[in-house]
């Protein structure tokens, strides 16, 4: 028997310690805070609706001011002391490592035969002798006096990050490597077994390095974070929200700063799922200013890529969702060609309507009536000025409409097939096929009305504009859901079983099968939550694994693997609301 | 989209076996799959992993005539795993990838052309069905395919064997101390085909140096002369010095080496049954090597269970060298020598034994040439045992350019099976469409 499930998902037992009792209705005063690229959006949301909003310029270089202009706006005239939960959803470490603010890392790793590993990790790393095999078995041991010295630190590097391959098997190598460079001097020193319980050694890696890299940055952000609230009297716990779009407790993230990288797709695929997740099939849009957010539903759950997100060129383990950005928003330029014309990815400013020099796409959308605000008299004369010979205004701006339209729909075909060529490993999978048929297109967002129902005009699906669109991201944040995931192997034979996230090794116990793994991490994820201070009642199966292992011709055990989370997502829907700002 | 160096098609058909316990079982890509995994292969810019496509069985039928049908005979994981070496032969024939590795199961080389139930772990010939698509859809005639698994690939040689235009090399460990008892230089190829079925069984214990010396002393020579379109690569991986099933002496390190001089454009995995100790490091090697990145680190953590072979082993490889590179030589002489004297009609005997099913299949097959064609086949079998009772059976089996009077021929020939009444089923085979006509 195999079974190879997935995203099954089932209700444990309540958990009993219950700091914020969440009861869907939605009776606490929770605070989003959302830094995108153009906008720091924050929201306090109460019983059940934003209760304000406030839309502040992001200040680049210093996150922190625009944060604290936003904070402060939303906070006006609030009772602080009803703030149960601060979520911060921010560019800071995307930010550190794009621009590679950050400090130097000692990696060392334990690769053990196998791929060269020489160009796979953004900085060349101390190769440790000792390896695990695939089955968790020590093969060879650290032979500590073979790198005598060369553990040392170098001057001026604080932090090490230790990787070793199969160490999700087996972490002890890790453990004895880390423990050796701790003496050595190092402030903290990152394992990659612990930032990620799956297989992929380069990507849990990477993660580990990526980790140690932004530590610093990510740690003095927290401390000010956590200042500038207490300066405003806000006593409420702080979370970070991650790029798969769940939350962790500020001290818990200093763990694994890595995870809180690409938040805002996050942030705004939780705003969605706030303001009414999509049924069925859905495609959901952010139609920004620059750039559109495409992801992909599935009964009111935002589908996870298969793979960890790429940070530059290297890949890591940090999950994220099925998402893709493209250069189409209401303020994209607009290019004329010898025919037709070219939208985006370039930003113009503001639409003419609003006073802009150039033509925007929001421009063409109101001359075609598809959009309603500013001068539209201006638009007219603005998309009249890119008019090929003979070709009246209302023409080009439908052409320029079109041009954006194919960007648009060329991404989601991309995505389309992406999913569905996703490779499968049973006869069942590739029987049953993994293709996305959409059934609806969502918008939000302010570009997303016209634009999303023209596409959806020429797609053939039905649109769904839910209000509120403007602060999604934000709202998305102050409801996230904090969640945590984890891992089980038990190789029968072996008679012990393993979570890599924690460490924790411990004897089987009698009567072990798929339901009591699922029992253990269960209770060892409600047990972590509970440590965090963190609420939440509900597990659920990422995906699970079962072998018989025979040895000759005799049965002699069984391989079980479990990867379980706190099910991500909001903690309740609201309703939003339309302001102007 | 860029060239990537390796297509790779993985299927470890996690859902499928042929019994409990079977070496042919769940698990047995399983630590294959973790180590890949783990090594972050799947993720390097040099390899393209693919999701397969399920075969038609008439993809199936193109090599294969089945009693009582293909369809009757086979398992949905069969069409996976054929389709698993279609997709990669799209893959490469795009150019979307240099080369393809399907690592896929069900494996198939010990399927003959005549189907009857499983032997040898094997229904479904996935490389004969390649071969024959990459023909049919893509125009391919020369072809070479080089058996690396450990046991005589005798499915494989028993469906090329009247093609001069597939030269099928082996290298296996001596039939008479392994399954399934056949593939020795004699046996190379009937008169119309003489010299491009080379089989080359080595000493019990032979390893990396034995392997490696053949390769250069014979199969490099015959690959260079033959100048086929493209290469495949059976790629068994129980020559390795852990199999359980065998006692040769190879390494991952000697596998993946080979992999990198043969340079096929398409392997797909075959036997292999050391699923911890070989499997992860063999496939880990082959991977790099035909992704031609540095297989240099791959070792296997028991490499001091390796002995040293016997000299006796380097002693036989010499002797293949010189025995079956003058069967090359004078293939062409031979060959003609051996259709003057057999004139327009060849035949043989044959004794086939489905160890799996416990089935004894007696077949006379005979092949009649034709000066302005490749002629026609027919193949008179009977089965005792089969899953549906005892089988007989005639096939004719045409070729692609049999021409109108052999056609007829052949036709005629059918129908007077037919009126004998002394068979269950009278089939006739089109390789170009994989339809299978009752007659």
């Amino acid at each position: 028997m195999i079974y190879y499930l997935r995203r099954q998902v089932f209700f444990a037992r309540a958990l009993n310690i219950t700091l914020l009792q969440f009861n869907g209705r939605g009776e606490v005063m929770l605070l989003g805070i959302d830094v995108g690229g153009t906008f720091t959006d924050a929201v306090l949301v109460d019983s059940g609706a934003v209760y304000a909003q406030a839309k502040r310029p992001t200040t680049h270089g210093e996150v922190l001011r625009g944060i604290l202009d936003a904070l402060d706006a939303v906070l006006d005239g609030a009772d602080v002391t009803q703030i149960e939960r601060v979520v911060i959803s921010s560019t800071i470490v995307t930010n550190a490592l794009t621009e590679g603010k950050t400090q130097p890392v000692f990696l060392a790793v334990m690769t053990g035969p196998g791929m060269n590993v020489k160009g796979c990790f953004p900085v060349e790393p101390y190769l440790v002798s000792g390896y695990v095999d695939h089955r968790g078995k020590i093969a060879a041991r650290t032979e500590f006096n073979k790198h005598y010295g060369l553990l040392d630190r170098q001057s001026g590097v604080t932090v090490a990050a230790v990787s070793g391959k199969f160490a999700v098997r087996n972490p002890e190598n890790e453990y004895v490597l880390a423990h050796e460079l701790k003496k050595s001097g190092y402030k903290k020193v990152f394992l990659g077994s612990e930032l990620s319980g799956e297989l992929n050694f380069i990507r849990r890696t990477n993660s580990a390095y990526f980790a140690a890299a932004v530590d610093k940055t990510f740690e003095a952000f927290g401390k000010q974070v956590e200042w500038a609230l207490k300066e405003r009297s806000i006593t409420a716990p702080v979370q970070i929200l991650k790029a798969d779009g769940g939350t962790l407790p500020l001290e818990a993230a200093l763990k694994q700063p890595v995870e809180a990288v690409f938040t805002g797709p996050a942030a705004s695929v939780l705003g969605i799922e706030a303001l009414g997740a999509p049924q069925g099939k859905s495609i959901s849009l952010d139609v920004g200013g620059t750039t559109t957010d495409i992801a992909f539903w599935d009964n009111g759950e935002p589908l996870l890529a298969k793979k960890g997100a790429m940070i530059g060129r290297y890949p890591t383990a940090v999950r994220s969702f099925h998402m893709r950005s493209v250069g189409i928003g209401g303020d994209s330029a607009i290019t004329k060609l010898p025919q037709g014309f070219k939208v985006g990815p370039e930003r113009a400013g503001r639409a003419a309507a609003l006073g802009g020099t150039a033509p925007t796409l929001a421009d063409a959308l109101i001359v075609l009536r598809l959009a309603d605000f500013g001068d539209r008299e201006a638009s007219v004369n603005a998309i009249g000025t890119l008019c090929h010979d003979g070709e009246t205004t209302e023409a080009a701006a439908q052409a320029i409409l079109d041009a954006a339209l194919d960007v648009i729909e060329n991404a989601i075909k991309e995505m389309l097939h992406e999913w569905s060529i996703q490779p499968v490993y049973t006869v069942s999978d590739v029987i049953s096929g993994s293709d996305f048929g959409p059934q609806q297109l969502v918008g939000v967002g302010g570009g997303a009305p016209g634009l999303i129902h023209a596409l959806g005009k020429r797609m053939g699906l039905p649109v769904i504009i839910p209000p509120g669109g403007m602060v999604a991201n934000a709202i998305g944040a102050a409801l996230a859901r904090p969640t945590v995931a984890a891992s089980l192997r038990a190789d029968t034979t072996e008679g012990y079983y393993l979570i890599p996230e924690s460490g924790k090794r411990e004897r089987l116990p009698k009567r072990f099968n798929m339901q009591a793994a699922e029992e253990i991490l269960s209770a060892w994820l409600h047990d972590k939550a509970g440590g965090w201070q963190m609420e939440g009642n509900e597990t659920e199966v990422i995906s699970r694994e079962y072998f018989r292992t025979v040895h000759g011709y005799y049965d002699t055990g069984e391989i079980i693997y479990l990867r379980m989370q706190l099910k991500p997502g909001i903690l309740y829907k609201i309703t939003g609301r339309e302001v102007a700002f | 989209m860029k060239q990537a160096n390796l297509g790779l098609i993985f299927f470890p058909a996690f859902d499928w076996m042929i019994s409990p316990g079977h070496p042919e079982r769940q698990e047995r890509l399983l630590y294959t799959r973790d180590q890949l995994t783990e090594e972050g292969l799947f993720d390097r810019p040099e390899i393209r992993e693919y999701r397969l496509r399920m075969a038609e069985v008439n993809d199936l039928q193109r090599p294969h005539v089945g009693v009582p049908s293909i369809a009757k005979l086979i398992t949905p994981a069969h069409l996976a795993s054929a389709g698993g070496c279609l997709t990669a032969a799209d893959a490469v024939m795009s150019g979307e990838v240099k080369r393809a590795f399907a690592l896929v199961r069900p494996p198939g080389h010990h399927a003959m052309r005549i189907v009857h139930g499983i032997r040898g772990f094997c229904t479904i010939n996935i490389e004969a069905v390649m071969v024959e698509y990459l023909r049919s859809r893509y125009g391919i005639k020369k072809i070479a395919v080089v058996d690396t698994d450990v046991h005589h690939g005798d499915g494989s040689q028993d469906v090329f064997y009247h093609d001069p235009n597939v030269l099928y090399i082996s290298f296996h460990q001596d039939g008479r101390t392994l399954y399934p008892g056949t593939g020795f230089p004699n046996e190379a190829g009937s008169p119309a085909a003489w010299g491009y079925n080379l089989n080359l069984p080595l000493l019990p214990g032979s390893g990396d140096k034995e392997i490696h010396r053949l390769f250069d002393g014979l199969i490099k020579p015959v690959l260079d002369d033959f100048e086929p379109e493209l290469i495949i690569n059976s790629a068994g991986q129980d020559n390795h010095f852990s199999d359980p099933l065998a006692s040769m002496s190879v390494t991952a390190h000697g596998y993946a080496a080979l992999a990198d001089k043969l340079k096929a454009d398409i392997a797909v995995l075959e036997g292999g049954y050391s699923i911890e100790a070989a499997l992860p490091y063999v496939n880990t090697g082959i991977i790099l090597a035909m992704a031609e990145m540095d297989y240099s680190k791959v070792i296997e953590p028991d490499i001091r269970a390796l002995r040293t072979p016997d000299p006796r082993c380097m002693t036989r490889v010499e002797q293949l060298i010189d025995q079956v590179g003058t069967i090359w030589r004078s293939r062409h002489e031979v060959g003609k020598m051996l259709l003057d004297k057999c004139g327009n009609k060849w035949q043989r005997k044959k004794g086939i034994y489905y160890d799996e099913e416990g089935i004894r299949e007696e077949q006379l097959e005979t092949a009649h040439y034709c000066t302005k064609c490749s002629g026609w086949m027919s193949i008179d079998t009977n089965a005792r045992g089969t899953r549906y009772g005892d089988q007989s059976a005639y096939v004719v089996c045409l070729h692609r350019d049999t021409c109108a009077d052999c056609q007829k021929a052949a036709y005629d020939d059918a129908l007077r099976a037919k009126q004998s009444c002394a068979y269950k089923y009278i089939l006739l085979q089109h390789p170009d469409t994989g339809v299978v006509e009752t007659i």
